[in-house]
């Protein structure tokens, strides 16, 4: 069975990209789906978290995958708009060393000012 | 102590299943929503490695039985696979190797063990049981 309901919402800006992930859950089931949105990447490509209420370690899997098809391309993945317990899990992993968590002034700086400068980790 | 059974197929999609019903229950035991949080992971953990580890190829139902007492929620998840040797809950985060050679799974039991107030695993030749508990807060929590 596969969850038909995820999908990516994409927004671009120059070398931009934000990919909003409109899935409830980042697990096992919509990670395939979501996993496709790799292949769509820019030299800075955001994840946008503010539809997703549930991440388990087999979507954490799937998110470090964009992490390394950046590394592969010598592009930058950042993630925005995640939730006070998913920040929690995120460091516990450590993760955010390799996807740092941006605010939305930095976002909306960063896409107003084209390419020209990276946004501030959180 | 009240008890809910639930027998789910080897598929992930019903692991929402379980997770939505722990969400449920853990409304029900006064848990914040932080520890609510906690509790939905840690289970979708257990019920994932159960599925993908204890099913033998889909032919195996996973067991799942939440027990509400007075100061805790005990979740047990029974698989009936053939058992893992060891488990390894030592901290896992994501390293610079692991990205280059793709080794990008095995958090889970790392996540279980910090997540919940105590676990208690048992395997055999004939099924793994791994139990999960999460105590009530106090009033003065």
């Amino acid at each position: 069975m596969s969850d038909v309901n995820t999908a990516i919402q994409r927004e671009e800006w120059g070398d931009v990209v934000i990919l909003r992930i409109q899935s409830n859950s980042v697990d096992a089931i919509s990670a395939a789906h979501i996993e496709q949105a790799c292949s769509e990447m820019k030299p800075i490509t955001v994840l946008d978290f503010s539809d997703v209420a549930f991440i388990n370690s087999a979507g954490i899997s799937v998110l470090l995958k964009f992490v390394v098809a950046a590394r592969k391309n010598g592009f930058k993945v950042f993630c925005i708009h995640v939730s006070p317990h998913h920040q929690k899990i995120f460091k516990m992993v450590e993760m955010t060393r390799f996807m740092p968590i941006i605010e939305e002034q930095d976002l909306a700086a960063y896409t107003a000012a084209g390419s020209s400068h990276q946004p501030t980790a959180a | 102590m009240n008890r809910i059974h639930l027998n789910i197929p080897s598929d992930l999609l019903f692991e929402r299943v379980v997770r939505a019903s722990a969400a449920e229950l853990g409304t029900t035991m006064g848990f914040s929503d932080e520890r609510i949080e906690d509790l939905k992971l840690a289970v979708s953990e257990a019920v994932t490695n159960a599925i993908e580890h204890g099913s033998n190829g889909g032919r195996n139902s996973v067991e799942v039985i939440f027990a509400l007492d007075h100061d805790k929620l005990e979740v047990d998840i029974i698989d009936r696979g053939s058992g893992v040797e060891a488990f390894n809950a030592e901290r896992r985060v994501v390293e610079e190797d692991n990205l280059d050679s793709g080794m990008l799974r095995g958090f889970g039991m790392y996540l279980i063990s910090e997540l919940v107030d105590q676990y208690e695993i048992q395997s055999t030749s004939e099924g793994t049981s791994l139990k999960l508990r999460i105590f009530r807060p106090t009033t003065e929590e």
